[in-house]
């Protein structure tokens, strides 16, 4: 059963982020004024090229123009639900072009991403455990399997190598009680222990 | 609030000198910047109105982010001529509150006053803070105040900005500003408009001494400055004020100016003001580091009653002033240290000598304040602050008879000295986030220079300790 939830979720994943206009559709005049949008706006809470600071807010450095997309898309439709989409972003991408999405997706995903920064080793260890393995007595599947070794994600599932631990695991909890409204990670988040997902986190946060 | 209101009287330079330095003008937090970005309060505020990292840069940028729908006008050559937001930003604030003074005050015939009062309202203000036109924005504040009785300027602070994307992906944002209050235009919590308190009771019993720059000349000045911000993170602003009294009237023609000899504490030519900060952010903390400051040169003039002369010498207040802001913003826990230091050289040329004002030709003012805020999910909170303002023995400046009320003190000094120290602890609870409810206990240790019976009538600092109760709401 989790097995096609997982499988719908990815296709309904893949139309959301298909949905988007094509990064090489997007014109030049448009992709400088995204870089402009960037720096001025969305640098402010996101980090100087995506390599946010401060960890309520998630590095976009190098994460994927089409995942980035869908999310912008979702937060201008209002669809993405959690505490801080709608606080900040729902505002935020109101006023956004579709051209002018993709073209910050696009910028975003040119950027180098940022270190990750170390933390509890036995965290870390016990994240790096359930990431590559799931946690089989409780039903959880591996996050590997579609986030990728390194967690470095695909174009339907996000980068997550680096992340702000912080953020990962506000948004594992917002999964968990269906703030954020996404079935294949409400699947996989619903049984996962505060301890486990702050492992979890920790380990995420340590890649590179 | 208006404070210069108080500041009404017949010697010029000392009547600036009254104190703003607890009735601090009532800071604004206001829900059309939020219904213009679209963005909750927590976005650019911690807990209004202190402004987080965000926050700061909206207001850099003019109040001007804007993610509604604008009805617009475009030139044949696509210039932009018009971007009106669709919905006004107009924004209203009420503050309800009471006041209970430790010993009620004399009334200068042998009668006390109630020992407590009531605002009902204390202050209500229309605001319209929004953008304007592309690069241009407002922040303006009409408000009725209960110790006026009437509606009036408040803070108002006129921007326009642009930006430049450097080299690196570096950003710069530059602007000009026209406002009426020195600091009102300033980003960070620790300067004087925007510092705390964010609000307190008209009830109280002021002390005698502020610094000019510490709200003094609020609304009956006003100047243009230039700054520039790089990188979210250097900022410097020179700007000048002017001397633009509100309800101040030419006696020979009526018309709204120039002033003339009926005003008081009128600025000579522009007075030169200065800000340069830094910021730095890391994890979830933000510290900024900073210096202000202006001169004033005011020459005393007078009163409709007692004309003076806007001509010959002046005196100068020259104020420097540090201040600081650490800001940890978390999801759960919000804490902000924040203080500033105010330092006031006074060169009182026009004041100094027997009847005049001043015994002094240089007198020295210096004003401290620190502040830490808590707050538990930006719905409960604890405050505690302590304030300082020390100054030069001057028997005219600082004197032991009201010349109004020769019977009683409260407002004088009987060591001629300004000295006045204390402490504020306050609580708060925000039900919402465009709502709070505080209790604020103030507590002096000093007040007007003495501890014990500092007007020589038998008044304690204590005695003007107070526990103010508010209800704010913003909407």
């Amino acid at each position: 059963m989790k097995t096609l939830i997982v499988t719908a979720s990815a296709v309904a994943a893949l139309l959301m982020a298909q949905a988007s206009l094509p990064a090489d559709e997007v014109s030049a005049e448009a992709h400088l004024a995204a870089r402009h949008v960037a720096v001025m706006t969305c640098a402010t809470c996101h980090g100087p090229q995506g390599r946010s600071i401060m960890p309520k807010f998630p590095a976009l450095a190098g994460q994927h123009p089409k995942y980035l997309a869908a999310q912008l898309q979702a937060f201008k439709a209002q669809t993405r639900g959690d505490a801080d989409a709608l606080g900040y972003m729902w505002g935020m991408a109101a006023p956004l072009s579709d051209e002018m999405i993709a073209a910050l997706a696009g910028y975003y995903g040119a950027q180098t991403p940022g270190a990750g920064s170390s933390g509890d080793a036995g965290a870390i260890a016990r994240g790096a455990d359930i990431y590559a393995n799931g946690v089989a007595a409780e039903g959880i599947p591996p996050c590997i399997a579609c986030h990728g070794p390194g967690a470095v994600g695909t174009d339907e599932y996000p980068r997550l190598a680096g992340q702000h631990a912080q953020y990962l695991l506000k948004q594992l909890r917002s999964f968990q009680n269906n703030m954020r409204n996404v079935a294949v990670m409400h699947g996989v988040a619903q049984d996962l222990k505060i301890s486990e997902m702050e492992s979890v986190a920790a380990y995420l946060q340590s890649l590179r | 609030m208006m404070i210069t209101r108080m500041l009404a009287g017949n010697r010029g330079y000392c009547a600036a000198m009254l104190a703003a330095a607890l009735v601090a003008p009532a800071a604004q937090a206001v829900p059309s910047f939020a219904r213009q970005t679209g963005m909750a309060c927590e976005a650019c505020h911690t807990v209004f109105p202190e402004l987080t990292h965000f926050g700061r840069m909206f207001k850099a940028n003019a109040y001007t982010i804007d993610n509604l729908k604008p009805v617009r006008g475009v030139s044949a050559t696509k210039e932009e001529m018009l971007a009106l937001s669709g919905l006004p930003p107009i924004s209203l604030m009420v503050q309800v509150s009471q006041t209970s003074i430790s010993k009620p005050i004399p009334d200068g015939v042998g009668n006390f006053s109630q020992s407590s009062s009531v605002a009902f309202p204390q202050q209500i203000s229309l605001f319209y803070a929004g953008k304007i036109a592309p690069r241009l924005g407002a922040f303006i504040q009409l408000t009725y105040g209960n110790d006026e009785g009437t509606i009036g300027i408040d803070n108002v602070d006129l921007r326009w900005a642009d930006n430049k994307l450097l080299p690196g992906d570096k950003s710069l944002i530059y602007g000009i500003t026209a406002n009426n209050n020195p600091t009102v235009q300033d980003l960070w919590n620790s300067t004087p408009a925007f510092g705390y308190p964010y609000a307190s009771s008209n009830a109280n019993v002021s002390p005698l001494a502020g610094t000019q720059i510490d709200g003094a000349l609020g609304q009956d000045i006003a100047g243009v400055s230039l700054y520039a911000m790089w990188n979210e993170s250097l900022y410097g602003e020179i700007g000048t004020y002017r001397s633009a009294k509100q309800g101040a009237a030419n006696a020979l023609t009526g018309a709204a100016g120039p002033l003339d000899g009926t005003t008081s504490n009128v600025i000579v030519g522009g007075a030169p003001y200065y800000r340069l900060a830094y910021e730095y952010l890391w994890g979830r903390n933000s510290l900024s580091v900073g210096l202000y400051g202006a001169t004033f040169k005011l020459v005393p003039g007078g009163s409709t009653d007692a004309p003076g002369t806007l001509s010959g010498p002046a005196n100068e207040f020259r104020d420097t002033a540090e201040d600081f802001q650490y800001q940890f913003i978390g999801d759960q826990h919000l804490f902000t240290l924040a203080g500033t230091r105010i330092s006031e050289k006074m060169t009182l040329n026009a004041s100094f000598g027997d009847g005049l004002g001043a015994d002094n030709l240089r007198n020295d003012l210096t004003t401290t304040r620190i502040t830490g805020t808590y707050y538990y999910q930006r719905k409960y909170g604890a405050v505690l602050g302590m304030f300082s303002t020390t100054g030069s023995l001057d028997t005219q400046l600082y004197a032991a008879i009201s010349a109004d009320n020769p019977l009683v003190g409260v407002v004088t000094s009987a060591s001629n000295k300004p000295d006045t120290k204390g402490w504020i602890a306050e609580l708060n609870y925000m039900p919402w986030l465009n709502t709070r409810i505080s209790l604020q206990d103030t507590q002096y240790t000093k007040f007007n220079g003495g501890g014990s019976n500092y007007d020589g009538f038998g008044r304690n600092a204590g005695d003007n300790n107070s526990l103010y109760l508010l209800v704010w709401f913003n909407y």
